[in-house]
This record gives structure tokens, C-alpha cells and sequence, in this order.
């Protein structure tokens, strides 16, 4: 076919320069497709990030206030443990009642991020309209201290604390929750059966570095609870450390000094569709003022730390700089085939003598320009490969802080509000994030079009030229 | 063939206006070779453009076959130059990456003919220029003078009525020129052509029917001296 023939024979004459802006537009559509994984990269790390804080299929979750600051010099809630350290060594106080715990073991199983909510609005909850599903869950810190012998005695050696997380999940209901975004490597999850039972299902990494196996044995203050299986929950979030039936957690968990009995800290909800979450959200804080309502999204938005800074850095500056790379690249490529068309003016000029009309020599040179584009692309999505594989090699590791969610926390032994005066109450857990970038369908698709239209771009302007020269002209400027 | 009355071609430089040709008034017979002769930049080759509807009069009238070429649209025109008129330059105009046979194939792209009718008369044209030979080879593989027939193979392969020359041996040394010249004449004459050859060669425009002399834009006929292939009358 004489249209190939002919370019492929002029693409060869001027192979440097074909090459030349190629490269431009590979440089370009390669920066794009890197820009674009890693961008993909940082939204499946937010995304895993979530669903192992929220579990698969949660739209909204709903968890308690958090308890208020105490005033210094107040009186601690009743129930609460205090920390009284004094001439005579440390004391530990309960309704007014002191003794030196001195030797003794101080073990807690507390809710002291959240204040409880009452179990019967989960059934309201559920209720609401736009509301596909609800389930509550405790979310709680199991701490203990062993007092050393002369503690608070000049000299004396300190407490050493050490605590786990404990998921309390509704063996009624666990399609909703932490638990459900999990994959059970051993063993088995928890069934409706185990309501009442002393089991438990540990995480994967918790039981590695606690040797913890099937039929396995963990204590929850002073509870002992049969492992039953592990799980395994999505990298970069940070799950709790072993989920118990719900009614255990309630059994055994405190607030404030208070027990958990027919209470909940944590609503996870499902949404009938995306569409009805904000109006869901709404319904929920109407029915429940004061307790924290978050869904899925306003979550993402509280994310900070290190995946923050390089979602941002993606999504702004990376963006930018594609873009102006990406016009560098179309103008070169434009400027190069102006100047390709105007060396061969003698050329179109004789075809134009020899009857071929303007769009016959236009559809040439688009379609040289178009091989090049394409070719450029090809390499680009290549770049785009390359680059993405060295984000992925030599990233570090990036943190995420969330704010406000049932990740763990440090907690006080004392439990409730008075703890605060010993220990940090809460702190935003940060969690380690693998920064991966992959290169999407929709990544390569866009690397297509954006060479397509960039051959297209630096041919249409060819094109103009052509379509305005005269042949008389044409051969004059040579003759 | 053609019937120019009063054409003039206005050419703008700056605020000036300079005419190429004035109130050019001349009829071209079928079959005539007219050679046009005169010093550079006197409108020889605006003529010779005017004539290929390269260029558009600014005044006056071109009529080819009956035809007024001055208010053609471009796409008639160009259909025109591809069916009926065949060009050669001075400086051959080939097409550097493609081989002579491409370069002669490009003159039948506008035609639609396909592939195998293609090849069919590309290889008869350069038979007929004795360059079959040469027919995988590029411009730059090829002397002066073969490009130039390869040129020529071009302008004759889609049978033109009308063959315009401007200046065909003015890069060529003597002996080559006669070769071209002895070879557009035989063409001219087996072909039935109608010739017209812009040249500042005087002793080639002698072998023409008629000789036309521009100067400052303006056109004298000389006396013909030959008559046309066709023994037709020549007029001017």
C-alpha cells in the first residue's frame, strides 16, 4: 500500500528526529502512567487501611464519645482506679478506698478511647432508613501492670506496662466489622455458637510474635481464652490483636470502672447504597448526638502521616508535573513537525502539482505523526512499567495516623478518665503502610489516548501548514 | 486546448504590487509545442503555473478544453492536474525516499487505480524512458539526467493531454540535455502531446512550433517555424 510505503520510507529519512520526539512523548505518557500507579498505589493503601479498621462492606461507623478531659484536683468517677504516689511509696485508690498494690498485678480489660453506647441502638440503628445492616462490636485495650515492690520509693523501679487489643465481635452478625476484612490462615473464625464461649482468633502477627498457635491458650484479665484461629488482615492497616465473642468482651470489659454489660463502644453499618451514606450519617447523628459518626470517606480525609503527605504529592505535584511535561512534550513534537513540513514544502508542492489534494498529503503526515505518537506511547507505557516497579523497590514505608478511630491505643491501668492523670489516655495509632505502585488498565488506556492525541496534536498543526500552501508557492519558495 | 484573453497575474511585495504577466492574450492548439523563452523573473514560469492551475489570474480568463480554470474549485483543479496536465521542473522534484518506480506510482495515486493497474503502467513508463532497469533505485542513487526521465515517466505515466516543462535541462550538462530533449520530443510526437516548454535554451526552443518570448510580463509571438505533429494550424 503506497500510504505505508511512503511512510515508512519518510519516518526512516528522519528517524533521529522520529525518535527524538517519541522519547519527548514517552517521557511524558511514562510520567503520567508512573504518577498514575502511584496514585493507585496510595489509594489501595488508604483503602487498606479502612477496610481493616472498618471491615469489608462498612459505610458508616458510629463510635461512643470520647470520655471527657478531668479537671486536675477533681474527683475521680466512681469505680475508677487512681494512682496516688507519696512519701510512703505508691498507693492505688478505688471509692476512696487506698492500698499499697506493691507485688500485685493490675490487669484491665477497658474501653477507655470510646464511652459505651447502649446495645438496643444498634437495633435502632438498623432501623433507620437507608440502613442495609448493623452490628456492634467492643473495641478494647487489655493492660496490665505488674507494681513493682518499691515503686514510688526514691530509686524505685517502674511499672512496666504491656497491653494487647481485643475486638469484642457480634458472632451474630460478622459480616460486618474488623473481623470480616480478614482471611483465616489456620484454624476457624468465630461462629454463632462461640457466643458465650471462652474463644478467641488471634492475628496473624500478634501470634507470630507471641508463638501463639491452634489450641493456644491468651489470658484477658485472668480469663483464659482457647485460640481458635488466626487471621490475616490486609497490609498496611493495623488490626486488633484477637477478636472474643462480643458477649464475652461485655462480660469482662469496663469503662470508666463500669462493667460493659449490654453495651457496644463501636457501630459498624452498611449502607443500602453509596448514594444514601450522607443521609444515613445524618439519620445517625440525629439518633445518637454526641457520639462520633464517621463514614468511610470522612475518614480517608482524616488519614495524616507520611501516606497523607504522599497522596497529596501524587495527586497535586505529580499531577502538575505530568501535565507540563506532557505540554513540553506535545509542543516539541508539534514544533518538530512544523519544521519537518516546512523542509518538505517542495515536496507537497510537487504532489499538490501532481494532482493530489490537501487532505491526501494531510492524512500523510497525520499518519507519520500518529506512528510516532503511538510509538512514543508504547515506550511510555514502558517508562510507566519501569518507573512504577522502582516506586515499588525503593519507597519507603510509609505511616498512616487516623485520628479519632478503634486502632489501638495506649490506656492507663486505672481505667476511665482518672487514668489520664498516670498514663496518655489515647493516642492516634500510625500504622506502617507498603507503598506499592501498579500500573492500571485504566492507566494504559489513558497512555493510548494521551499518544494518540499527542501524534494527532503535532500532525494537525503539520496539517494547517499543508492545508494553506499553495502549490505555486510551494515550488516558487525552491525554484 | 487553451484560450487565455487578457490574463494578468499581480504578485504583492511589501506595498508594492509587481505584475508577473499582463493582458496576456494567447490560444494553445491541441497537439503544439510552444516554447517560451526570456530572461529571469519576466513570467515565464507564472505562465507555466498559470497554464497547470498552480496559480490563479488576477485578471482575465483561462479556458482549457472549453473550461474556465479561473473559477475551478480547488478539488476540480486538483483533478484536473491529476487527469490531464503533467508537469516537469527543473530541479526534477522526486520524492528522495521513494524509489523511481514510487515516484512515478505517486502521479496515479489521485487516479484510484489499483494496485496491479498501477504497477502495469509504472513499469511501461519507465520502459518507455528506458529506465526500467532503475526502477528500485532512489533519486539519490540516480545521475541528473535519469532523475529527470524518471521525472518524466512521472508527468507522462497518467497520459496527460498536456505536458508543462519549466526549464527540463537547465540542471543537465549538453549532453544530457539533448538526451531529455530528443526524448520529450519523440514522446511529444508519439503521444499527441501538447508541449509547452519554458527554456532559455535557444537552440532547443527552435525545435518547438512556436516560439513565444515574456518579457516584463508581457508575451510575443514569434513566427512559427514548424508546424504541430498533427499538421494542425498554430495560431497566437
Amino acid at each position: 500500500m503506497f500510504f505505508l510505503t511512503y511512510l515508512r520510507r519518510e519516518l526512516r529519512r528522519r528517524m533521529r528526529q522520529a525518535i527524538f520526539i517519541a522519547l519527548g512523548l514517552a517521557l511524558g505518557i511514562g510520567l503520567v502512567v508512573t504518577v498514575t500507579a502511584a496514585s493507585a498505589g496510595v489509594r489501595q493503601a488508604q483503602a487498606d487501611v479502612l477496610r481493616s479498621l472498618y471491615g469489608v462492606g462498612t459505610d458508616v461507623t458510629v463510635t461512643g464519645a470520647p470520655p471527657k478531659p478531668v479537671r486536675p484536683g477533681s474527683a475521680p468517677p466512681k469505680g475508677a482506679q487512681t494512682f496516688q504516689i507519696g512519701p510512703g511509696g505508691a498507693q492505688v485508690c478505688q471509692n476512696g478506698k487506698c492500698h499499697n498494690p506493691a507485688g500485685q498485678t493490675i490487669d484491665r480489660l477497658d474501653s477507655a478511647g470510646y464511652r459505651p453506647i447502649s446495645q438496643s441502638k444498634v437495633a435502632e440503628v438498623a432501623k433507620l432508613s437507608g440502613v442495609k445492616a448493623a452490628a456492634g462490636g467492643l473495641v478494647l485495650t487489655d493492660t496490665s501492670i505488674t507494681i513493682p515492690k518499691k515503686f514510688g520509693q526514691p530509686g524505685g523501679p517502674l511499672p512496666t506496662p504491656n497491653s494487647f487489643t481485643v475486638d469484642g465481635a457480634d458472632t451474630g452478625d460478622l459480616g460486618l466489622g474488623p473481623l470480616s476484612a480478614g482471611t483465616i490462615t489456620s484454624g476457624r473464625s468465630l461462629h454463632s455458637s462461640d457466643g458465650t464461649s471462652n474463644v478467641a482468633v488471634v492475628d496473624s502477627s500478634y501470634a507470630h510474635s507471641h508463638k501463639l498457635k491452634i489450641g493456644s491458650t491468651v489470658h484477658i484479665v485472668k480469663h483464659s481464652f482457647k485460640v481458635i484461629g488466626i487471621v490475616a488482615q490486609p497490609q498496611g492497616g493495623n488490626p486488633p490483636d484477637m477478636y472474643i465473642p462480643l458477649a464475652r468482651a461485655q462480660a469482662i470489659g469496663t469503662a470508666a470502672g463500669k462493667s460493659l454489660k449490654n453495651d457496644v463502644n463501636t457501630i459498624y453499618v452498611t449502607a443500602a447504597s453509596a448514594a444514601v451514606i450522607p443521609a444515613v450519617q445524618a439519620e445517625i447523628r440525629k439518633l445518637l448526638p454526641g457520639d462520633t459518626v464517621t463514614t468511610a470517606a470522612s475518614l480517608a480525609s482524616q488519614v495524616t502521616g507520611s501516606l497523607s503527605s504522599t497522596a497529596k504529592l501524587a495527586n497535586d505535584l505529580g499531577r502538575w508535573l505530568s501535565v507540563l511535561v506532557l505540554i513540553a512534550a506535545f509542543a516539541v513534537a508539534s514544533l518538530l513537525t512544523m519544521a519537518a513540513v516546512a523542509r518538505r514544502v517542495r515536496e507537497f508542492g510537487t504532489l499538490k502539482a501532481l494532482g493530489w489534494r490537501s487532505r491526501r498529503i494531510t492524512a500523510q503526515v497525520m499518519g507519520e505523526s500518529l506512528v510516532i505518537g503511538i510509538v512514543g506511547g508504547a515506550a511510555g507505557i514502558a517508562l510507566g512499567f519501569a518507573g512504577a516497579a522502582i516506586i515499588t523497590a525503593v519507597a519507603p514505608e510509609l505511616s498512616a495516623s487516623i485520628p479519632g478511630s478503634n486502632g489501638p491505643r495506649i490506656v492507663s491501668v486505672g481505667g476511665g478518665a482518672a487514668a489520664g492523670r498516670a498514663f496518655p489516655q489515647a493516642a492516634a495509632p500510625t500504622v506502617a503502610v507498603p507503598m506499592s505502585a501498579s500500573v492500571t488498565v485504566a492507566a494504559i488506556v489513558a497512555a493510548v489516548l494521551l499518544a494518540v492525541a499527542g501524534g494527532l496534536l503535532a500532525g494537525s498543526f503539520g496539517s494547517w501548514r499543508i492545508a494553506r500552501l499553495r502549490p505555486a508557492d510551494a515550488l516558487a519558495r525552491v525554484a | 486546448m487553451y484560450q487565455l484573453t487578457d490574463v494578468t497575474k499581480l504578485y504583492a511585495t511589501g506595498k508594492r504590487t509587481v505584475p508577473a504577466v499582463r493582458d496576456l492574450s494567447l490560444a494553445i492548439g491541441d497537439g503544439e509545442w510552444l516554447a517560451i523563452q526570456g530572461r529571469t523573473g519576466h513570467g515565464k514560469s507564472t505562465l507555466l503555473n498559470l497554464l497547470g492551475m498552480l496559480d490563479r489570474p488576477t485578471s482575465g480568463t483561462i479556458e482549457f478544453d472549453g473550461r474556465n480554470l479561473t473559477r475551478m474549485r480547488e478539488a476540480r483543479a486538483s483533478r484536473l492536474r491529476a487527469e490531464s496536465i503533467g508537469f516537469v521542473f527543473q530541479t526534477f522534484n522526486l520524492v528522495p525516499t521513494l524509489s523511481a518506480a514510487e515516484n512515478v506510482e505517486a502521479a496515479l495515486i489521485p487516479l484510484r487505480a489499483g494496485a496491479a493497474e498501477r504497477r502495469r503502467r509504472v513499469e511501461a513508463a519507465l520502459e518507455s524512458v528506458a529506465l526500467a532497469d532503475r526502477a528500485r533505485h532512489l533519486p539519490g542513487e540516480m545521475s541528473g539526467g535519469q532523475q529527470q526521465r524518471v521525472a518524466i515517466a512521472r508527468a507522462l505515466v497518467k497520459e496527460p493531454k498536456v505536458l508543462l516543462a519549466d526549464e527540463p535541462t537547465g540542471n543537465l550538462d549538453e549532453d544530457t540535455r539533448d538526451e531529455i530533449i530528443n526524448l520529450l520530443e519523440k514522446l511529444w510526437r508519439e503521444r499527441g502531446l501538447t508541449l509547452v516548454l519554458v527554456t532559455h535554451d535557444t537552440a532547443i526552443a527552435r525545435r518547438a512550433g512556436r516560439v513565444g518570448v515574456m518579457s516584463k510580463g508581457l508575451l510575443t509571438i514569434q513566427a512559427g517555424t514548424r508546424p504541430t505533429h498533427a499538421g494542425d494550424p498554430v495560431t497566437g
